[in-house]
């Protein structure tokens, strides 16, 4: 059974790894020699079982000998376990591989972020057409950002300060939209949104935007008890409460989160200068990038 | 003179350029400079046929090769008509039994210790109702039964078939004995030296045998060549076997003059480059001096057994004093795989073993080892520092079992 596993996993393994190196293609020949014969019901003879065993062992012994010898005694456990993850995480990416063929978007038809489109350039990405949002900035400035962000987002969150600095730095020229995107893997995204939007309402949208990120944990942890709890802090105005319990902008949520999957956003930050579309962890950089070069007369954008 | 295994270890290419500790020697044997040069020069200086055409390459091949047969004679104390060159000593084994007189005397007597390359010989014989195999009776600590060793060798007895030292507990035979009974009963004797002509001074003459097989790869010489040695009369109760080119004197259909002596079997082209490089392996062999190689062995086995011996749950097959044994050992330890044990080595140290059942499935079985054991198998350029690291890793081995 353990030299079944075995095989399966190492024929698949050093397969995908032939594609990239001459050296593995011997072993995914053992590999598939020995899956053939176990498939046949014949004895598998290439020893490539206990090979992989005594290499795992050793490896392991040069670290720890007491948890060498632990994995040698429970071997067969540590496989079955180990190919059972391997082949969940197959699983798993043929149906992301499935979701992207037919829907576009590795998480199916309720989206999110999607590592896939990463390896696609943003060229099917399009701008937004209203510049609904909260804003900031110069309304008639020459250059416009718009940033689809969700407040829970990790990435989101460590994009903020170079957010910030860029509004600064060119608070006369740029105008500065921030439209909402919840990503609903994200627990307590879409209150989170709401939260905020109320704390706009009272004037307040930048503090409790910065302490939102201050305590991102703690919303995705607590949701409403920890948003609630932010806006008793800032003392913002006893009608948040009502706005918030009473979901005000959720039909504004759901506009830009439908105009976002109608531009094609598949991860957040993505930023708009001008039309033109950035993603990902450095997106805000190259944003500002942009915007320096619009600014400096480097034509205007898409 | 004492062996200097550290400077000899300068004449091993393969030692400089892997850093192994190389414990395998039982399988194949490392080659120095001297042989690898031996079989380069015969390509870059003779490579020609020998004993056909009449150029001067062709005459210096006939003498590379001839040359290659004295020197195995005279490394071996052997006749060079009786030296008859073979791939390995498989062929060389195949070659006696199975082309053996079995007119007048129908009965081969062996052990269950030999190697498959003298065992299987002799079952193909009795599968053929050829000849019947006898088993002569040994211990289960890889000694023989010597009161019983007449009991077996008699007046039907056309011939035996012994090991000089065994690939799996590397203990030797008490030959003296066995040819004394069988020359007694007028039977003749095969002495598979595979393992015996590598690792101690072989007297043929002294040794008294009709025939020795052996293998070049296993004592410093190229893999592809081997030797059957045998008597001058002895040749002559063997029947062709591979013919061919040069084995005869003259050919008529349905008429065939055969060739007298060791040409006899050696049909088509020769391996000119594998005999140069066993010539080459002899001189090496013999400068250093085969006696030294006994002491040398003598003293690594000593140390080998204590080594496995202090490793926790270790079981070594065969009797345990090293004077009765060359630098080899096979063993296993409890809770830990063989194949998992040499595989471990390997990557943890760089130490070469070999595991398994040595193409010696009955002799394994016979020593209480019927699923494989790992076998150590030291030569002239180990050395007892090697030893040490090889314990300290069996050591860490072991300790997976617990």
């Amino acid at each position: 059974m353990i030299c079944l596993v075995l095989c399966f996993v190492a024929l698949f393994v050093f397969a995908f790894l032939s594609v990239f190196s001459a050296k593995y293609r011997p072993l995914a020949a053992r590999a598939f020699d020995c899956a053939v014969r176990k498939a046949t019901l014949r004895p598998c003879e290439t020893g490539l079982d206990e090979e992989l065993k005594a290499a795992s062992i050793a490896g392991i012994m040069r670290v720890s000998p007491a948890a060498a010898s632990f994995v040698n005694r429970h071997f067969e456990a540590f496989s079955l376990a180990f190919a059972a993850i391997f082949f969940a995480s197959f699983a798993v990416a043929f149906a992301g591989i499935y979701n992207f063929a037919v829907y576009g978007n590795c998480n199916g038809p309720q989206g999110g972020f999607c590592a896939y489109n990463s390896l696609h350039n943003t060229a099917f990405l399009k701008a937004p057409g209203s510049l609904d949002g909260i804003t900031a900035g110069n309304a008639s400035a020459k250059v416009v950002v718009i940033e689809f962000g969700c407040y829970v987002c990790p990435y989101t969150k460590s994009a903020e300060s170079d957010v910030r600095e860029m509004l600064e730095k060119h608070r006369n020229d740029v105008y500065f939209v921030f439209k909402p995107f919840p990503i609903l893997s994200h627990p307590h995204s879409t209150e989170a949104a709401l939260a905020a939007s109320c704390a706009g309402e009272q004037g307040r949208y930048w503090e409790y935007r910065q302490a939102l990120f201050e305590n991102q944990a703690d919303v995705m942890r607590r949701g409403d008890a920890a948003l609630l709890e932010i806006a008793h802090r800032l003392n913002i105005s006893p009608s948040f409460d009502a706005c918030y319990t009473g979901r005000k902008f959720l039909s504004f949520i759901q506009k830009t989160e439908k105009e976002g999957q109608e531009c094609g956003i598949y991860g957040t930050p993505t930023f708009f200068v001008n039309g033109k579309p950035f993603v990902g962890q450095n997106a805000v950089k190259e944003a500002e990038n942009e915007v320096r070069r619009l600014l400096s007369g480097g034509g205007d954008g898409t | 003179m004492a062996l200097d295994a550290r400077r000899i270890r300068q004449d091993f290419p393969a030692l400089q350029k892997t850093g192994a500790i190389y414990f395998d020697s039982a399988c194949t044997s490392l080659k120095p400079k001297a042989v690898i040069d031996a079989e380069a020069a015969y390509y870059e200086q003779a490579a020609g046929c020998a004993g056909r055409s009449a150029h001067r390459l062709a005459k210096r091949t006939e003498e590379l090769f001839e040359q290659a047969r004295k020197k195995v004679a005279a490394f071996l104390n052997a006749d060079a008509e009786g030296v008859v060159f073979t791939k390995n000593a498989t062929e060389a084994l195949n070659l006696a039994i199975r082309s053996f007189d079995y007119s007048s005397r129908k009965k081969i007597v062996t052990t269950v210790l030999e190697h498959h390359s003298a065992l299987l010989p002799v079952m193909e014989q009795e599968r053929r109702g050829v000849a019947k195999m006898e088993l002569m009776r040994t211990n289960p600590d890889g000694t023989f039964d010597e009161e019983g060793i007449a009991d077996c060798i008699d007046r039907l007895t056309a011939l035996v078939v012994v090991h000089h030292t065994t690939n799996t507990t590397g203990m030797r035979a008490p030959l003296e004995k066995i040819v004394k009974i069988a020359h007694e009963a007028g039977a003749a004797v095969l002495v598979d030296g595979a393992q015996g002509v590598a690792h101690s001074k072989v007297d043929f003459k002294r040794l008294g045998a009709d025939f020795l097989a052996f293998s070049g790869h296993k004592m410093c010489g190229p893999t592809g060549i081997g030797c059957l040695v045998a008597k001058k009369d002895a040749l002559e109760r063997l029947d062709s076997f591979i013919v061919g080119g040069e084995t005869i004197e003259s050919v008529r259909i349905g008429q065939v003059r055969w060739k007298r002596g060791a040409k006899r079997f050696e049909g088509g082209i020769q391996n000119y480059a594998g005999a140069a490089g066993l010539g080459a392996a002899c001189d090496y062999m013999s400068r250093i001096g085969m006696a030294a190689v006994e002491e040398h062995e003598r003293k690594l086995a000593k140390r080998l057994i204590e080594a496995i011996g202090g490793v926790k749950g270790a079981v070594l097959y065969g009797h345990p004093s090293p004077e009765k044994r060359c630098a080899l050992a096979c063993f296993n330890i409890a809770g830990v795989p063989h194949h998992q044990v040499a595989l471990m080595s390997d990557s943890l140290a760089s130490i070469a073993l070999r595991s398994g059942t040595f193409c010696a499935q009955p002799a394994m079985e016979s020593l209480g080892a019927p699923g494989g054991a790992v076998r150590a198998s030291l030569y002239i350029y180990n050395t007892e520092e090697e030893i040490e690291t090889f314990a300290e890793t069996l050591g860490r081995i072991a300790k997976l079992a617990r």
